[in-house]
């Protein structure tokens, strides 16, 4: 286990961020901390980090006690935070050198690997650019370089995509794929679903502090009473038949969306055709009907009886 | 040395700061080094305002009134302070000589006799000095029996004054070149103090944001390292700045170098600086906005420039503003700079109150540092 943190509890005042917080982090895989916005996710870094003090827990890194003297420790970690911090007064090589040589005191290394990585994020063109005169996307490759230039084997990537336009988006998610595959092993914070179930191995579903679940996204779909989920538009009748849908066998429940009927149901074998059945039984006739796996979102919302997405 | 190299990297961004402050104030020196040179020549025969007041009303007191009365216009005073400095603040009257009562008896005994406020701001005031002296001198030197012998002191003074019309007297040029040093070393405490929390203060605003700290904090490099090489930094910068502006004067003023008691202003100036950046530690660890410091840099500088003493002397400041003058180092720094015969002692006061001022800065910015560690 690289990581085992155990009942962590942060506490701002009343409010408390971290609420029983358990996370453990297996070597070599890219562990997604899904939340929303608020739900404790930096929070948990820093704290993981020792950035932050907590009130309770425990938590182990590379099989030690983490405390803010680990330097041995700290000499094997990454950390991309989610605010860009950069020098607005070094240019892109100059802060990637900074940044590197708190940890590699040795010139020639360092140069080596702060030109490997500013190739790595396909910064070379703009090595001597200024800050301010990257793009937003560029700024955060730059804030990823800062983070990883010392080739640590433990990565936290704090939404290192959030508000960056598509390109360095799948640039950025391509190259922690292939930081993984170099073999470290990433920690990587979202509260996009698609970018969890596309990179992570396994994933922590987080919300107002706490961890709800763990599992690879095959094992959290699992954990959803739902199986199947069919979406059903009709063109007539004008009246609700919510009810009537409710007669099908299977049927979890019925929700009604921009004019169309969001059947879930809990066993997953023959459920289209009961409904085709039921349609021909009923003399309706159909504009829309397809089937759906149950996604993330379903499971976050029945976890917490919300949507993850805003 | 990583961080030490990149603080001085950052600061060379940072130079046209440095440099305009430097370009204004070299340009300001020579002006006013032009002035004085063509005012010393001059000023033997320059006739001055002397305001007098005469609590002794003795024959010896008169006849120093009849000396100084020969070349300069005497006004008669009534023995106020703050009348007097007003007076002297507004060029009514360029300097003020008040004679005690016991004014006889202390020249006899070879003590201070006379008080005397000058205009700082003119060169000239200090020949004041030079005319009293001398009468005293040759005053003490007649003196027979208990009597002095004023009407010969009055021949020998007319002659004396002939003489050293021809030659401009050492003593009188020794004073010019001091006071010019004078000045020119208390507008480096303006300067000091207004480019320290300005330029750390910009730098340190970069060092100091949360999230750059956050990345220093979870590196491999012990955070004591790092920020001892952030302080090194600091004081590299400073000592740079005070000496490229000491260098700047004594360029300017290099032929009379050897007048001055230079290793005095040296060592305040040091010091001072060695202060100012304790209080520059302070402000960084109160504030990373850059507006709040660029507004420090200009008030403090500015304000305590003022009530020390570098734009008006202290001696024509209110007693309340000079009281207040004294909580900042900037006032011992003017008064060592400002001593015409500096005793050992005097020096060492200032110097050591200048160097607690920086303990007690460098304290509560460590203070003010914990607690913001502490969340
Ligand atoms: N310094 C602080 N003082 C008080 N409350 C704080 C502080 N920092 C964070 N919080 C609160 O703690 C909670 C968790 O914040 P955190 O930044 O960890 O969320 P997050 O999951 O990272 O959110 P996001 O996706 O927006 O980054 C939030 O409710 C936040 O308001
Ligand atoms: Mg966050």
């Amino acid at each position: 286990m690289v990581i085992k943190a155990e009942n962590i509890v942060k506490k701002y005042k009343e409010l408390n961020a971290l609420d029983h917080f358990n996370m453990e982090v297996k070597e070599g895989e890219i562990l997604g901390l899904l939340g929303p916005n608020g739900c404790g996710k930096t929070t948990a870094i820093n704290c993981i980090l020792s950035l932050l003090k907590f009130d309770e827990g425990d938590i182990q890194i590379f099989g030690q006690k983490m405390t803010p003297t680990s330097y041995n420790i700290k000499k094997q970690i990454g950390l991309v935070p989610q605010e860009v911090a950069v020098f607005e007064n070094l240019t892109v090589e100059e802060n990637i050198d900074y940044f590197c040589g708190l940890y590699i005191e040795d010139k020639n290394i360092r140069r080596e690997y702060v030109k490997e990585v500013i190739d790595f994020v396909g910064l070379t063109e703009y090595k001597k650019f200024y800050p301010k005169k990257l793009s937003g996307g560029l700024k955060r490759r730059l804030n990823i370089a800062c983070g990883i230039s010392h080739k640590p084997k433990l990565i936290f990537l704090d939404e290192p995509t959030v508000a960056v336009d598509a390109q360095s988006r799948n640039f950025i998610l391509e190259g922690i794929k292939r930081l993984n595959k170099e073999g470290s092993t990433i920690i990587y914070t979202t509260h996009y679903l698609e970018e969890a179930e596309m990179l992570c191995d396994r994933i922590i579903i987080m919300d107002r502090g706490k961890s709800l679940v763990t599992g690879t996204v095959e094992e959290l779909k699992s954990i959803t009473s739902t199986r199947e989920k069919i979406i059903a538009g009709f063109e007539n009748p004008e009246e609700d038949i919510s009810d009537k849908i409710k007669s099908i066998p299977h049927v979890l429940d019925v929700g009604k969306a921009h004019g169309e009927y969001i059947i879930n149901f809990e066993n997953g074998t023959n459920n289209l055709s009961n409904l085709l059945d039921f349609i021909k039984d009923n003399d309706l006739t159909y504009t829309k009907l397809y089937s759906q796996l149950p996604s993330l979102n379903d499971v976050f919302l029945e976890l917490t009886g919300k949507e993850l997405r805003e | 040395m990583t961080v030490y190299r990149y603080f001085i990297k950052i600061t060379t961004r940072y130079k046209w700061i440095i440099l305009g402050y430097a370009a204004i104030f070299f340009l300001l020196s020579v002006i006013s080094s032009i002035n004085t040179k063509t005012k010393e020549t001059a000023f033997m025969e320059e006739s001055l305002n002397i305001g007098i007041v005469d609590d002794s009303k003795g024959s010896l007191s008169d006849g120093l009134i009849d000396y100084l009365g020969k070349n300069n216009t005497i006004v008669e005073m009534e023995n106020d302070i703050d009348y007097i400095k007003d007076q002297i603040f507004l060029e009514v009257v360029d300097a003020v000589i008040i004679i005690p009562q016991d004014f006889q008896s202390r020249v006899e005994n070879k003590e201070e006799s006379v008080e005397i406020f000058r205009d700082d701001r003119k060169m000239e005031s200090l020949q004041i000095e030079n005319q009293v002296n001398k009468f005293l001198v040759f005053s003490n030197a007649t003196r027979r029996d208990g009597k002095f012998d004023l009407a010969r002191v009055k021949d020998v003074l007319k002659e004396k004054v002939n003489v050293d019309v021809l030659k401009t007297g050492p003593t009188s040029k020794n004073s010019g070149t001091d006071a010019w040093f004078g000045i020119y070393f208390n507008f480096i405490g303006y300067i000091v103090i207004t480019i320290y929390i300005l330029v750390i203060g910009l730098i340190m605003a970069e060092f100091n944001d949360k999230n750059i700290r956050d990345r220093m904090r979870i590196s491999s490099k012990k955070f004591l390292k790092s920020n001892a090489e952030i302080y090194l930094g600091q004081i590299t910068l400073g000592m740079l700045i005070t000496t490229i502006f000491i260098l700047g004067g004594i360029i300017l003023k290099g032929k009379h170098i050897g007048e001055v008691d230079l290793s005095r202003y040296l060592i305040n100036a040091y010091v001072f600086s060695f202060a100012i950046l304790c209080f520059t530690f302070l402000i960084n660890n109160l504030t990373t906005s850059r507006f709040a410091i660029s507004g420090v840099s200009t008030v403090v500088s500015l304000g305590t420039a003022f009530v020390s003493g570098v734009f008006v002397p202290q001696e024509l400041l209110g007693e309340k503003v000079l009281a207040m003058a004294k909580f900042f180092p900037m006032y011992y720094y003017v008064r060592i700079n400002n001593m015409k015969a500096v005793s050992a002692m005097d020096m060492s006061y200032g110097l050591r109150m200048q160097l607690l001022f920086g303990a007690i800065f460098l304290l509560t910015g460590l203070g003010f540092s914990r607690a913001k560690q502490k969340i």
